[in-house]
């Protein structure tokens, strides 16, 4: 009896044999929140949120498509109707379709010459897409439209261990600029017509860790400022935040921020007149000011221990200016997302995926 | 009910029947240990005396003919199928770590031959490094007793060793393995032995190429028609990637008894080790254009002196001296790319350690023991990633650990046992660690053994070097883990003319506190903090019966289970964090195994079960997401030996099937683990 209890037992299927694929139809505005999930943990997910409703819907790339998304779920983008989502460590760049979250096309290492760790993606036109890398030095392009390759282009920067990687991408006239994370104080300038990096910035503190332009043609960045500690250091560990005119590359302000343990992040107000900075709490100020605020537009809620919430990433509503701000808890559980207004209000909280880390606002 | 078992087991002793009848019988002879009805079978002498220096000791012995079963087999393997440890694992030749009772790795403390083997810098040990056929003797020691042997073992201790082949002559062994997936395993044996030597020295090299094929449902390809309409779509059959080993072990022991002054012993153990680390099952990259391996040697020695100048008294003096070199390497090498390396971290590791131990009974009644031991470490860590470059540290740690322990039999049932430990690291002292057993014999017949155990605890965990030292992230302000633990137990042990078994059933209850966890910070690395309070409890069980029949049939069985809730009582870190109150991630409510195995004259039927109930992936234990739990785990191997005797030659011949049933699984998230697959192995001994 008990052997054929084992037997029984063992024949079993102890994995997961996929799920009948989902329909979605989400026409109207919503909220893509991706999930990052655990490294080497396969486990970063898709959520989409309903303003109007208040709904949210979790896992819906695996839902919609019977497939997971993969390790590492790095950046989101949202153009023409397509959502293009880059999944860092399996190396691949999907695109789905914005309203029924089924996969229009991928775009993997495979394909490409150079790309490895898939980060961000800028659109510099319908038919051609940036793609910046955490360990390649090369900045990989595709047709978003036919998810085909292009070109490289080089960064010119050593690439060994690490070293250089491309972050975020913001386009100013004819340029887009990258800014240079990993053990580097560089912002590189891409010329988009010749796709030639043809100039770099270099930053008094190092790991330029966010960028955003202003309505007035300002960069904005944030550092890490790298670590440092009793016994060992790679800069400082104090952030610093940057005002850069793009127009002529140089470096208007530059101020070192707390540096209190916190992640930083950079976002803008719809018109791009009001920045805001994530550094343990989140902070608001007008893009003509000359330094940060002493106190927090939004104060990170602290637990009955006295620790704080650990903000993961920031996402501004295009079309209303709310706030949407991710909690990564303990890293290792579902996140949470609270919903402000533009003026500060909470409005509502869901739970989503782990560690929530990018927005794209349809 | 019992009285029915009896008389029904007693009428097929003399009966022929089929072999899945008796092994169905076999089977449910758990059910038997209550019984008290088996007066009409032959009493014989048990074996096994009641020793004093195993008061209230709650062990598991996996002996030579266990460890020595499969030559493909790593400690990992054996863990998993003979005891009731949670093996955590992704395959044959992936990084296997043991815990105890819901605890972490690092709370499992592994001795080969009396000297520490778990890492300095991570405290973990790697058991599928670890081949079976290198050790002779296995003692897995629960929760408190592991202070008997050492401190730290919050969970309990693994102490493995091997030991002196007792023969005449030279004799040698060869085991040829050749299996699926491209696998190949050789074991060289060679033994010297006469009243005074004992020599030995084994060889093992196993490759393989690891390349498994199975469906992989974490992804799905479409198919489409000429206007890019999907058509159909299916889950592509994909190979494991990055799965291949090359693992060489050698090892050499000399042991020579002196007329007068004991024995003296020397075992030294080389490996060399080069693996893959298996792609994901969500990985698109090539694995034509990466390179992600993980390479160690090793040598570890142990001398050893073993005396007993009077009936009284006894010594055990031994040094040793390790030394470890291990590197990850990770890289790209694109055609027409120069070579990208993303990540080469190497890190050497020594260590060298003296112990004495001296027994002592002044009494018929009394054992007192003292244990005095030093050990240096010395770590260079080095680091090339995107994190960090240049040394992650370069340190010594001189550590120190005195214990002193008494054991006296109040009366011819009760036994009891004190153990007082102070252990020293660097310059820091931890508090003092005292420990209590006792152990009443119920039933003491000269067949029958009935004992209740019990003990009580405090241990202390003092921080791993990379704890306190890697950079970035070491936190040199970590409290070493606190860990308060009492059990009890019976302990059964019945061996009759036909019919034996060995039973233990055990309850315990455990609170660890200042628990040291490494969690991400926002700079892209990991720091260790004293965040984590989790209590511990449960019950362990196992159970050998054996019966030997008629006309060259015997049958033995063993079953381990293990009920093991390991509960975050942590605070909340804040109002969104729901994780108190919750299992820990990847450790299963329960664990079961159960090895059956029928021999007739020189053939062997052997059949190996084990189970883990399902694991959480996330501290919230929440199921609702889809990656938040992986299914219970079930898994059967089995196998088919017959023996040859041609004159002085022995040769074996041995088929094992492993994943019987074929089962498509994970243990571990994004792992998916081979299907059915085969090894055949040929032995010759001289």
């Amino acid at each position: 009896m008990l052997l054929a209890a084992l037997v029984l037992l063992a024949a079993c299927s102890n994995s997961d044999p996929g799920t009948e694929e989902e329909p979605f139809d989400t026409a109207g505005p919503g909220v893509f929140v991706l999930c990052e999930g655990n490294f080497n943990a396969g486990n970063a997910t898709l959520s989409y949120y309903d303003p109007d409703s208040h709904t949210v819907e979790n896992a819906v790339f695996y839902r919609a498509n019977d497939r997971r998304l993969g390790d590492t779920g790095q950046s989101i983008t949202l153009h023409s109707g397509t959502a293009y989502i880059a999944v860092e460590n399996s190396g691949i760049i999907w695109a789905i379709d914005a309203t029924t979250f089924r996969v229009r096309g991928q775009l993997t290492t495979g394909q490409t010459q150079h790309m490895t760790n898939p980060r961000y993606i800028h659109f510099v036109s319908d038919t051609r897409a940036y793609v910046t890398d955490l360990y390649a030095p090369y900045i990989t392009v595709f047709n978003p439209q036919t998810m085909e390759y292009c070109a490289s282009i080089a960064t010119e920067q050593p690439a060994a261990y690490g070293y250089c990687s491309t972050e975020h991408l913001v386009q100013y006239g004819t340029e887009v600029f990258t800014n240079c994370w990993s053990y580097s104080n560089k912002l590189l300038v891409v010329d988009t017509q010749h796709e030639v990096v043809t100039d770099s910035i270099c930053l008094s503190s190092w790991q330029p860790k966010s960028m955003v332009l202003d309505a007035r043609g300002k960069l904005w960045v944030v550092t890490d400022g790298g670590y440092a500690t009793d016994e060992d250091s790679f800069s400082d560990n104090i952030p610093h935040l940057y005002r850069i005119d793009a127009a002529t590359h140089t470096i208007e302000m530059d101020q070192a921020l707390d540096t209190d343990e916190g992640s930083v992040e950079l976002a803008t107000s719809p018109d791009g007149t009001v920045l805001y900075l994530i550094n343990n709490d989140v902070y608001r100020m007008d893009i003509t000011a000359s330094h940060v605020p002493v106190r927090p537009f939004i104060t990170a809620e602290r637990g009955n221990n006295g620790l704080r919430h650990k903000l993961y990433g920031i996402g501004v509503n295009p079309a209303n200016g709310e706030l949407y701000i991710a909690d990564a808890v303990d890293y290792s559980q579902a996140g949470i997302v609270r919903r402000y207004t533009a003026d500060g209000t909470l409005i509502d909280q869901f739970r989503v995926g782990i560690n929530p880390n990018g927005f794209a606002f349809k | 009910m019992c009285r029915y078992h009896v008389i029904t087991l007693s009428r097929y002793y003399d009966g022929a029947f089929g072999a899945w009848r008796l092994l169905f019988l076999l089977l449910l002879l758990p059910s038997f240990v209550h019984c008290q009805s088996l007066t009409d079978m032959h009493e014989v002498q048990v074996s096994a005396a009641r020793r004093l220096s195993d008061t209230g000791i709650q062990q598991t012995t996996l002996d030579t003919a266990v460890l020595h079963r499969n030559v493909a087999m790593s400690m990992s393997d054996i863990l998993t199928q003979h005891s009731s440890l949670f093996i955590k694992s992704y395959g044959r030749a992936t990084e296997s770590t043991a815990e105890f009772r819901g605890t972490s790795p690092a709370h499992t403390q592994v001795l080969w031959n009396g000297m520490h083997i778990n890492s300095p810098m991570l405290g973990t040990v790697d058991f599928s490094t670890i081949p079976a056929y290198f050790v002779d003797e296995a003692t897995l020691l629960h929760g408190a007793s592991s202070l008997a042997a050492t401190g730290g073992g919050l969970g309990g201790a693994v102490v493995l060793s091997t030991s002196p082949v007792r023969q005449h002559g030279l004799s040698a062994q060869y085991i040829q393995g050749v299996g699926s997936y491209t696998t190949f395993d050789q074991f060289l044996r060679l033994t010297y032995g006469n009243s005074r030597w004992s020599n030995s020295t084994r060889v093992g090299y196993a490759t393989s190429a690891g390349d498994f094929h199975y469906t992989n449902y974490d992804k799905k390809v479409d198919v489409r028609d000429a206007d890019g309409n999907i058509t159909s779509s299916y889950h592509p059959t994909e190979h494991n990637r990055s799965g291949y080993f090359h693992d060489l072990h050698a090892l050499h022991e000399s042991y020579y008894d002196t007329p007068h002054a004991g024995r003296i012993g020397l075992a030294a153990w080389f490996t060399h080790s080069l693996r893959g680390l298996p792609f994901l099952s969500v990985d698109y990259r090539d694995d034509a254009d990466f390179t992600n391996e993980h390479q160690q040697d090793a040598i570890r020695a142990v001398a050893m002196w073993q005396h007993s100048p009077a009936a009284t008294w006894s010594l055990d003096v031994r040094g040793g001296y390790a030394w470890q070199d291990i590197a990850y390497d990770y890289y790209t090498h694109r055609s027409g790319d120069a070579r990208n390396i993303i990540t080469q971290s190497q890190s050497y590791s020594q260590q060298a350690f003296v112990q004495a131990k001296a027994d002592f009974m002044p009494a018929a009644d009394w054992l007192l023991s003292a244990r005095l031991g030093a050990t240096y470490n010395h770590v260079r860590s080095y680091d090339r990633t995107p994190f960090h470059i240049g040394d992650n540290y370069n340190r010594g740690r001189m550590e120190g650990a005195l214990s002193l322990s008494a054991k006296y039999r109040v009366t011819r049932r009760l036994a009891l046992s004190a153990i007082l430990r102070e252990e020293l690291y660097a310059t820091d002292l931890v508090p003092l660690i005292p420990a209590l057993f006792a152990d009443y014999s119920i039933v003491s017949s000269t067949k029958t053994q009935l004992i209740a155990k019990a003990s009580v605890a405090r241990n202390y965990r003092y921080p791993t070097m990379d704890d306190l030292y890697f950079q970035p992230g070491g936190n040199p302000d970590l409290r070493p883990e606190r860990g308060f633990t009492y059990d009890g137990g019976l302990e059964l042990r019945h061996h009759d003319k036909a019919f034996g078994i060995e039973a233990n059933v055990s309850a315990f209850d455990s609170h660890i506190s200042d628990w040291i966890l490494w969690t991400p910070n926002v700079h892209g690395f990991w720091q260790p903090a004293n965040i984590k309070r989790v209590h511990n409890y449960g019950i362990e069980a196992t159970a050998s019966p054996s019966l030997t029949l008629p006309r060259g049939w015997k049958a033995d069985v063993t079953v381990n289970y293990a009920y093991t809730p390991s509960i975050n009582r942590s605070d909340d870190l804040d109002d969104a964090d729901t994780s108190r109150g919750k299992q820990l991630v990847y450790v299963p409510l329960h664990s079961a195994n159960a090895t059956a195995a029928l021999s007739w004259k020189s053939w062997t039927l052997r059949y190996l079960w084990h189970s883990y109930s399902e694991r959480f992936t996330t501290t919230s234990n929440d199921v609702s997401r889809i990656t938040g739990r992986l299914k219970p785990y079930y898994m059967s191997d089995v196998m088919l030996e017959k023996d040859f005797q041609l004159r002085r030659t022995h040769i074996a011949l041995k088929g094992v099937v492993y994943n019987l049933l074929d089962s498509e699984y994970v243990t571990v998230l994004s792992r998916p683990m081979p299907g059915r697959h085969f090894e055949v192995f040929a032995e010759i001994r001289l």
